[in-house]
């Protein structure tokens, strides 16, 4: 099955015909996960919340039927599968290495469930408000131009090495206040915690990923004694110092403070990473696009409308866990307690039902914002202003400065990591020129 | 005065007074403390998600004022209900001269 073709087929509507066998197949087969939609599609259809062998999970497929697990977070719980999914087969072996080496195992204080969740939450809604980000976008927009500088001559770059993946860095690390660091140990520590939830990790890699943990542990820890004793203007101090007025000691405890540093700065980078891959990958192939972005590019409304539905139709995270903590009616079936699931957002946005020709870009979509790249319920991203405007300034900037941007290799060439939570270009290689 | 009445009329109809709702809060904090159908405030009030969403009741459109441009770049992502009374109730900061403040809650879709 050829790529152009499977796109070609799926972006005309209605969608039609061949239906993938749901028996055989599964998100363990790395060229399923590369083309998952018609797989997304027969689960709608013909068993939405079906049990996939291969990876041992309920993928849970319709967008009403997420909506009922959102709806109820204690009862799909994020904390209570942690143990079972974390370092899936090998946590206690995980954990001593991070307890030896890594300065301690934090587990992590936003990955639980109300009402501990809630108070977490709370301090870190307040960072990412949409009118505190907006105040961001002279800054953002200075690292975007400074990353395409650095190539804008030569005609050619990787997109997600070259731009995608430093761009988020330094933009976490600026929020977070971290003034000094090696952008390519933070993309590796951030493959090896996303590691941690795909699924795909045997033995040996997950004794590196630790090992690499640890070094992201101890980074973090550092940058936080710094500021116990003198805060600075920073997200870093905001956590540690966070009190409510009615607290004596502060809100968090030093465990929390680097689960949670850590936590923003993985969940920030790479899916904010993967969202521009998916950016310049749509961009490149779509030059039709290009030309309409560049008429439009002061006006706010079409960038901010363009991105909710680029990250509709490529959602980066392609679904993350949940577990029962009893049993359960979801969608026709009687799940037991216990049950490992993993919540289809990238599904639930193709859901035709809610969105009408769902493989189209369509821009005008009035119901837009129903879009589920960012989860929903208690935990829906916490960072979702931030991923937006960054996806939005990165648009701006890059047809701003450069035209006739082409992909630099075959498009069924294109990998992606291997993992099942997200679905991220890997490398991306690009040809463009100056304006 | 240190706490207002609001009434949230429900997709569903039902009318939903809060006598104490505390000035200072956002209408979303104090209808999703209380269970308000439709009020589910995601984003904590971050001004992102639109599942706040609320129509004023005309006679109080004037006091409780229009959306600002950020509000409603998140409006226009759900313009299949929104109306020109429309406003998200976590921008909605309750004020002495709110009291009485009326609304129906949104549909979301
Ligand atoms: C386009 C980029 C992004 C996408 C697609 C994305 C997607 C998501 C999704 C789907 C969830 C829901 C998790 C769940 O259902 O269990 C989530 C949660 C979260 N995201 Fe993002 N995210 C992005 C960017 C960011 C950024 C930039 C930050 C930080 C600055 C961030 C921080 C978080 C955190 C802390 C959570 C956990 C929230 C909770 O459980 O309450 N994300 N994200
Ligand atoms: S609570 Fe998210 S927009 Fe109001």
């Amino acid at each position: 099955m050829s790529t152009n073709n499977e796109s070609a087929r799926l972006d005309s509507c209605p969608v039609a015909g061949h239906e993938p066998s749901l028996a055989s197949a599964s998100l363990k087969d790395p060229e399923l996960r590369a083309h998952p939609n018609e797989f997304y599609w027969t689960m709608r259809h013909r068993d939405p919340v079906h049990f996939d062998e291969g990876i041992g999970m309920w993928l849970v497929s319709r967008f009403e039927d997420l909506q009922a697990v959102f709806a109820d977070p204690v009862v799909f719980s994020v904390e209570a599968g942690f143990k079972d999914s974390y370092a899936k087969g090998f946590f206690d072996e995980f954990k001593a290495i991070l307890e030896a080496e890594g300065g301690g195992f934090f587990p992590d204080a936003i990955m639980t469930d109300p009402p501990e969740h809630t108070r977490v939450r709370k301090l870190m809604e307040q960072a990412f408000t949409a009118h505190r980000v907006k105040q961001l976008e002279p800054e953002i927009t200075d690292v975007v131009s400074g990353l395409i500088d650095r190539f804008a001559d030569q005609g050619h770059a990787d997109g997600v090495s070259d731009f995608a993946v430093p761009m988020t860095i330094e933009i976490i690390c600026a929020q977070l206040g971290i003034r000094e660091f090696d952008p390519e140990k933070i993309q590796r520590w951030s493959l090896a915690v996303t590691a941690q939830i795909s699924q795909m990790q045997d033995r040996e890699a997950m004794v590196r990923n630790a090992k690499d943990i640890c070094d992201l542990q101890n980074f973090l820890i550092a940058e936080i004694r710094k500021r116990q004793q003198t805060p600075q203007d920073d997200l870093l101090s905001d956590l540690i110092h966070a009190r409510a007025e009615d607290e004596a000691e502060n809100t968090l405890t030093f465990e929390e403070v680097v689960s949670l540093a850590r936590a923003l700065m993985i969940a920030g980078n790479e899916t904010t990473a993967t969202a521009l891959g998916n950016l310049l990958y749509f961009l490149a192939t779509r030059p039709e696009m290009q030309r309409e972005l560049y008429e439009h590019i002061d006006d706010d409304r079409y960038t901010t409308r363009f991105v909710e539905e680029l990250l509709r139709l490529e959602p980066p995270v392609r679904g993350l866990a949940r577990t029962t903590t009893r049993e359960v009616e979801l969608g026709g079936v009687t799940l037991p307690a216990g049950a490992h699931m993993l919540l289809l957002y990238a599904s639930a946005n193709d859901d035709e039902t809610v969105f009408e020709c769902p493989r189209k870009f369509d821009m005008a979509r009035k119901n837009i914002g129903r879009q589920m790249a960012f989860g929903g319920g208690v935990h829906r991203c916490v960072g979702l202003s931030l991923a937006r405007m960054e996806v939005k300034v990165a648009a701006r900037e890059f047809v701003r400065r450069l035209k006739d941007i082409r992909l630099d290799m075959p498009v069924e060439d294109v990998r992606y990591l291997p993992t099942v939570a997200t679905r991220s270009i890997e490398h991306l290689p690009l040809t463009f020129s100056k304006r | 005065m240190s706490t207002v009445t609001v009434t949230l009329v429900q997709v569903d109809g039902e009318v939903i007074t809060i006598e104490d709702a505390p000035v200072g809060e956002s209408l979303m904090e104090v209808a999703r403390s209380r269970g308000v159908d439709g009020i589910l405030g995601d984003c904590g009030g971050g001004c992102a998600c639109a599942t706040c969403h609320v129509y004023v009741d005309p006679a109080w459109e004037a006091k409780v004022g229009k959306p600002d441009d950020i509000e409603e770049m998140t409006l226009d992502m759900v313009s299949h209900v929104t109306r020109d009374n429309s406003r998200l109730s976590c921008q909605i900061k309750l004020a002495p001269e709110l009291d009485g403040l009326r609304v129906n809650v949104a549909p979301a879709d």
